[in-house]
């Protein structure tokens, strides 16, 4: 989910050409939303998510261009056929710089338009080591973008594409000494968090439009060096988008997406500031309904730091007899690219064995 | 008494500046022997130069003659080229002048500016060396000016204007820059060869010791002060 | 009592220094125009070739060990190659190079659009990519957004890949080359720019040397003052650290207005500057990489104190280096004859400078020497005590006028030279404009028409009325074939059919027997001098060429002129070229004859199928050429103007001051009976001997120039030669400015000589004067 401050920060750097003024990084974010006149005259703002708004599919797969930030993520909890665990993770976020009705064609790409800017991350995580690769391209040209129906995002050869009715999907990405090609199995429908979709940040009200695809089956082969591995596992897929996203003086976040043997998931995130945090998540019971969890319906603490960095967790949902400890593998997690973040599929034991993955951002190593 | 050589009669000059006009020299008279010398005193700014300009014709009177040889200049008369023409003549050949220093031109040696000095008055150059010997700085008639030293170079000032064979010598504190004793053995010199080649001389000095060597004395001294 | 002697400090002795400049107030004016317009020269020419260098160097690091993509059939790049290189995996980034239509505010400038983003996949240790890490302020860097909407005379888009790419990641259609902001001109826009840099040091040198003279001028005539102020128990090291204060801030209201007017003069002329680099060279001169205030004037502050204050500062240095003048003349002629031999032998244009500074530095020491001896040695043949006197005065002159006729004579025989060299371009380029311009009318090939339809349809108007002459010209690129394998050079293809007697007017720098003859039948190639010379090509060599992936190998029959340009050239028969060409011009050649040329471009424009044409006559082009061609000299020939303005005007006014220094032994003349009329006369025979002398004496070291400038340097530097010629009639323009130069101050001297002179005033006439 909320893993792009980084991203933000580069782009507002580098926007400095386009004339963009006002926001400089994060905390820029949370300030009022920057418009712009569009061909007829008209001033385009950015959409702020908010309580009662909805999905809708298959729209809500393809981008977002008059909101401000989004991405689309997948984590995988794999195995090689030897039975050793792996962990995968492709991102691609877009951001904007101007923002653009998603009835307004968009600029010709020849102008090299400079509306939004692309990043996507790759990291596979295999035996405590870590290989992460960072792509970014400006969009509207045409080597970076998404679309619906069908549904793709790609940024240069990186790509993840859908089958006709969107049930098997394709993702490939490489970086130096490492690639990927897999074949995911889509079951299951999106989950939407929080209120319908509305997935709130805090308690005054900033939040972002946030579902997930949380039942993946994911075959295919990662090649680390020389090796090639045959893989096979779960994967877990967020879609989110907001341009309000947090609010001033929220630092960082911790997350958490699991998968528990029961067959129920969880997704849970913290954000966290001077004055304390604010607490989310959503519990997907297996077969049953997705419920939201408030800042008091669950707990999480800290057991154990490396390097700075939070590695073991106590995870409770009370109401669903869920406490759970939470550990990273061996090993440095951090992607670093541009702006350095924590991503590492973690270890569940406790009230519930299982698998899943952890994002840690705003700790410095 | 001589023939007379230069009669002044009546000499006035005045410099005119923006706004008023200074007297320098008012209604002079005096007359001047052949072979005659005259001490002309008076302190600084009592028109000394002045006078001694106005008698070799570098600068024009505005009133008064002055009759010198066989020629008379009348002042206000009309014909101011021609009369620039004779006092240039005058000069070539029959008056020598000798200022108080930089009388040699400094890229001739001595003997090359007595020399030059010759041929302009129309006198034989060949003569020349043996002025400087006269002089006592024969040996020294091949350096150039700045090679020798003030009283040396005063001494070939005297034997340019001797080589000329003049019949006045006009000196303007020939001496001033000297010291005592160079002062004594050059005007001693120029006493000497005045008296002997019967030339006139006309000293404006300021020194009263030198100026009793002079058989006439002229003093502008009641000028000064203006 | 202390009181007293701060107040004097502090007050009167600044005062008391400064009363020089309230009593000769043109001395004041003089050295401080003279700072300003020296400052003015040199910043200008050294802001536009700090620009184009640091343009070059900035494109060339920015791009160092990087390599483009190009595709392989010769097209231009677009977006559409970018997203399918990025998209097939190959890390690639968008050059675009823009160059700003007339009336843009940068316009002669060029930009260069990137995409940080793009550029991210570069990394950032290996490619240096520290390069492309560049501030996107417009020096010359911009956001490739903002450069694609810049309306555009020109625009270029170029695809970088990371030196360390393995063309096997390539798709097809796309192959690896080297990649440098400009084609293969050899070392040509940095000897252009070497050899304006070393205008300008000569101009800064001819400053120098003139804010020198007049400056110890000044000194000479303020020692009455200076001695005075001894005696008052000034130390004279506070005199000389009052000295330097006023020196340097003297220097300052100079240097400061100088280097704003050298800017402004910069700015003036970088358009013209920019299209003439980028027409001879290919240099694009990029926008904002001039240098700051900073550099030019601390530079022109310590040209300033040196020249004035180099005295005070090397006194003792100096005096223990006097040489006898007899081992300087020596060492002076040794430099010379060094000189002259080095510029014979020179392989390479800094070699030649070096030269000509020796030549240069040999002269202007032992013209002086030579001069005083020679007037020595007339003196003793004088019969005349008169004509001795004129000639040793003359030896004096020259003496203390040392560095201000030095001056002159450096930009005389400077003037003279560029001027031939400018003329003989201009005439030799003419002539050649001519045969270039064999044809009445040009007419393009429209986008997609085809230009051999045109052809039929003239051959068969060429058979009802044969006074009709034409042939097609197809324009486009080749490699040469290169042993290296590495992808050879890249050269331009000038393609002919039929080989019409249009152009058998040429003259050819060498040709084989039936030259027109072998070409017309496509057994033999010509090429142009710039390529012949690169490669040490002539005619009856073989050249191999890779047209459109197709090998030709052939015989080169001819090497012709091929001035504006430094681009290699290939002159074939149109037959040759594959159909795999990649042809970027077409046009057709016309000399319409009877039918009259609208009735030729009524038909074509049926047969192509379009609007209209795009027809120019001769003139129009002409008019271009010489343009282009007068642009080019624009900043060469301002700046030899100026400077012999600068020379002249100071050789005068210090001539006048000298001759002034002298005016009580001029007198002294009068009073030796000589009349006014007559010393004027000798005054302006001595003044004329004088500066007709020094221009005399800059003849040969100006032609000699012209020589360096044409057969050594402009080879070197523009890549072809030029017939040496020379131009009496402005060596006459020449010698009437110097006497003119000469008459003024005789004519001021005569002035000065009917008021009364007062005794020489300086310390040395109290020493029996200046000799």
């Amino acid at each position: 989910m909320i893993r792009y401050p980084a991203f933000v920060l580069m782009l507002f750097l580098s926007a400095g050409c386009s004339g963009e003024t006002g926001d400089t990084g994060f905390a820029g974010l949370a300030g009022l939303g920057n418009s712009r006149v569009d061909a007829t005259g008209a001033d385009t703002h950015y959409l702020q998510p908010g309580p009662g708004d909805r999905l809708s599919f298959p729209e809500d797969f393809g981008p977002h261009p008059q909101h401000r930030v989004e991405w689309w993520y997948l984590t995988a909890n794999l195995q090689t056929a030897a039975g050793e665990p792996l962990g995968l993770q492709w991102t691609q976020f877009r951001q904007a710089l101007e923002p653009r009705k998603a009835t307004e064609p968009a600029p010709v790409a020849t102008e090299w338009p400079l509306q939004a800017a692309w990043m996507a991350h790759g990291a596979v995580s295999w035996k405590g080591r870590h290989y992460f690769a960072e792509k970014l391209a400006r969009g509207d040209v045409g080597h970076a973008g998404a679309t619906a129906a069908p549904f793709q995002v790609w940024l240069d050869n990186w790509r993840l594409r859908a089958n006709a009715d969107n049930s098997r999907w394709q993702l490939q990405a490489s970086g130096e000494g490492w690639s990927y090609d897999l074949s995911l199995s889509i079951e299951g429908a999106p989950v939407a968090h929080g209120d319908n979709g509305f997935s709130a940040k805090s308690a005054s009200g900033e939040g972002s439009m946030y579902f997930s695809l949380v039942d993946i089956a994911i075959t295919g082969e990662v090649t680390l060096g020389d090796d090639v591995l045959e893989v096979k596992g779960k994967g877990w897929f967020d879609r989110e988008w907001s341009s309000q996203l947090l609010k001033t003086g929220q630092k960082g976040w911790d997350w958490f997406a699991l998968h528990l043997d029961t067959g129920d998931k969880l997704m849970a995130f913290r954000l966290r500031d001077d004055s304390g945090s604010f607490r989310s998540g959503t519990w997907i019971p297996e077969g049953g309904h997705p419920v939201p969890l408030n800042s008091g319906e669950l707990s999480l603490q800290e057991l154990e730091r490396r390097k700075g960095v939070p590695v073991r967790w106590h995870l409770k949902v009370p109401a669903y007899q869920v406490s759970l400890e939470l550990g990273a593998p061996a090993g440095n997690y951090l992607n670093r690219g541009l702006y350095p973040y924590w991503e590492s599929p973690v270890s569940v034991s406790g009230s519930h064995d299982g698998v899943g993955y952890m994002e840690l951002t705003g700790y410095s190593e | 008494m001589s023939e007379p050589l230069l009669v002044v009669r009546g000499l006035s000059k005045q410099f005119v500046s923006a706004n008023e006009t200074v007297p320098v020299i008012e209604k002079l008279s005096f007359t001047l022997g052949q072979g005659r010398s005259l001490a002309l005193t008076g302190r600084s700014g009592s028109g000394k130069s002045t006078l001694l300009n106005l008698l070799c014709g570098l600068e024009v009177a505005d009133a008064g003659s002055i009759a010198l040889r066989d020629q008379v200049f009348e002042a206000g008369a009309a014909a101011a080229k021609h009369r620039a023409a004779a006092w240039a003549r005058l000069r070539k050949q029959h008056i020598g002048v000798v200022f108080q220093e930089a009388n040699l031109m400094p890229a001739l040696t001595l003997l090359e500016n007595v020399q030059f000095r010759a041929y302009l008055a129309g006198r034989d150059p060949a003569h020349s060396e043996d002025w400087l010997t006269r002089l006592n700085i024969g040996e020294l008639a091949r350096r150039y000016p700045d090679q020798v030293s003030g009283g040396q170079r005063q001494r070939a000032a005297l034997a340019m204007v001797f080589a000329m064979e003049p019949a006045l010598i006009l000196a303007d504190e020939p001496t001033g820059s000297l010291d005592r004793h160079t002062s004594d053995e050059v005007t001693g010199l120029m006493f000497e060869l005045q008296a002997r080649h019967g030339c006139s001389l006309i000293l404006a000095t300021h020194d009263a010791e030198l100026a009793a060597g002079c058989q006439q004395h002229l003093d502008l001294g009641h000028l000064s002060g203006v | 009592m202390t009181g007293f002697l701060s107040f004097f400090r502090f007050f009167f002795l600044p005062r008391a220094l400064l009363s020089h400049y309230r009593r000769h107030p043109l001395q004041l004016v003089a050295l401080g125009v003279m700072i300003v317009l020296a400052t003015m020269l040199w910043t200008g020419v050294n802001q536009l070739t700090s620009q184009a260098r640091a343009s070059l160097a900035q494109s060339e690091q920015a791009v160092a060990e990087r390599r483009q993509v190009l595709r392989d059939d010769g097209g231009a790049l677009a977006v559409d190659d970018f997203v399918t290189l990025r998209l097939a995996g190959v890390c690639v980034m968008p050059w675009l190079e823009v160059t700003p239509s007339p009336g843009h505010h940068l316009a002669g400038q060029r930009l260069v659009g990137i995409d940080p983003l793009a550029a991210h996949c570069f990394g950032n240790s290996v490619d240096g990519a520290g390069a492309l890490d560049q501030p996107l302020d417009g020096k010359p860097f911009v956001d490739i957004h903002t450069a694609a909407g810049i309306s555009a005379r020109e625009s270029r888009l170029h695809l970088l890949v990371p030196a360390s790419t393995n063309p096997s990641v390539l798709p097809p259609g796309y192959s690896l080359a080297g990649f440098s902001a400009s084609p293969d001109t050899g070392e040509l826009g940095d000897s252009f720019l070497l050899n304006l840099e070393a205008l300008g040091v000569l101009v800064l040198l001819i400053a120098a040397l003139l804010l020198r003279s007049v400056y110890l001028l000044g000194l000479a005539q303020r020692r009455e003052s200076f001695a005075l102020l001894h005696r008052f128990g000034v130390p004279p090291g506070r005199v000389q650290r009052w000295l330097a204060l006023e020196i340097l801030a003297l220097a300052l209201l100079g240097v400061v207005p100088g280097v704003w007017l050298g800017r402004w003069l910069a700015t003036g002329l970088g358009g013209g500057f920019g299209q003439a680099l980028e027409g001879l060279f290919d240099i694009p001169l990029y926008a904002g990489q001039g240098q700051g205030w900073l550099t030019p004037v601390l530079v022109m502050l310590a040209v300033v104190m040196v020249s004035c204050l180099g005295d005070l500062l090397f006194l003792r240095f100096r005096q223990r280096l006097a040489l006898p003048l007899a081992v300087q003349a020596v060492v002076a002629a040794a430099l010379l004859v060094t000189g002259l031999a080095m510029a014979w032998l020179a392989p390479s244009l800094l070699w030649v400078f070096i030269a000509v500074a020796l030549v240069f530095a040999g002269a202007g020491w032992l013209t002086p020497l030579a001069v005083a001896r020679l007037s020595h040695w007339r003196a003793r043949l004088a019969k005349k005590p008169l004509v001795l006197w004129r000639y040793r005065e003359l030896a004096v002159l020259v003496r203390r006028l040392t560095l201000p006729l030095v001056a002159l004579q450096f930009a005389l025989a400077m003037v003279l030279a560029v001027q031939a060299l400018v003329t003989t371009f201009e005439s030799t380029f003419d002539r050649w404009l001519a045969q270039r311009l064999e044809a009445a009318y040009y007419i393009e090939v429209p986008a997609g028409a085809d230009g051999r339809k045109a052809a039929d349809w003239l051959t068969s108007a060429q058979e009802r009325s044969p006074d009709l002459q034409w042939h097609r010209v197809i324009r486009g690129s080749a490699l040469l074939a290169d042993a290296s394998g590495e992808g050879g050079r890249q050269v331009d293809v000038f393609a002919l059919a039929p080989i019409s007697s249009l152009i058998r007017e040429w003259s050819l720098l060498e040709a084989a027997e039936r030259h027109w003859e072998t070409l017309a039948a496509g057994d033999g190639v010509m090429i142009n001098e710039q390529l012949a010379r690169r490669h040490n090509l002539g005619a009856g060599d073989r050249l191999q060429l890779s047209i459109g992936g197709e090998p030709l190998d052939s015989v080169i029959v001819g090497v012709y002129p091929d001035y504006g340009r430094p681009v290699g050239e290939v002159l074939l028969n149109a037959g040759l070229l594959p159909a795999s060409f990649n042809t970027r011009f077409e046009s057709v050649s016309v000399t319409p004859g009877r039918p009259g040329i609208d009735r030729i471009t009524e038909a074509l424009r049926q047969i192509w199928d379009v609007g209209a044409l795009t027809t120019r006559d001769n003139a129009t082009i002409r008019e271009l050429a010489t343009g282009v061609f007068d642009q080019t000299f624009a900043l060469t020939r301002a700046m030899t103007l100026l400077t012999l303005v600068l020379a002249a005007s100071a050789l005068l006014m210090m001539g006048w001051v000298l001759f002034s220094t002298r005016t009580w032994y001029f007198r002294l003349l009068v009073a030796w009976g000589m009349s006014q009329r007559e010393v004027a006369a000798q005054l302006l025979r001595l003044a004329l001997l004088l500066t007709g002398g020094i221009a005399a004496l800059a003849l040969p070291l100006g032609l000699w120039l012209t020589w360096a400038l044409v057969h050594r340097i402009n080879p070197l530097a523009f890549g072809w030669s030029l017939p040496m010629a020379v131009y009496p009639g402005f060596w006459l323009e020449l010698a009437v400015l110097s006497l003119a130069i000469g008459l003024s101050i005789a004519l001021l001297m005569r002035r000065q000589l009917s008021r009364p002179a007062a005794l020489p005033a300086s310390a040395s006439a109290l020493s029996g004067g200046e000799r």
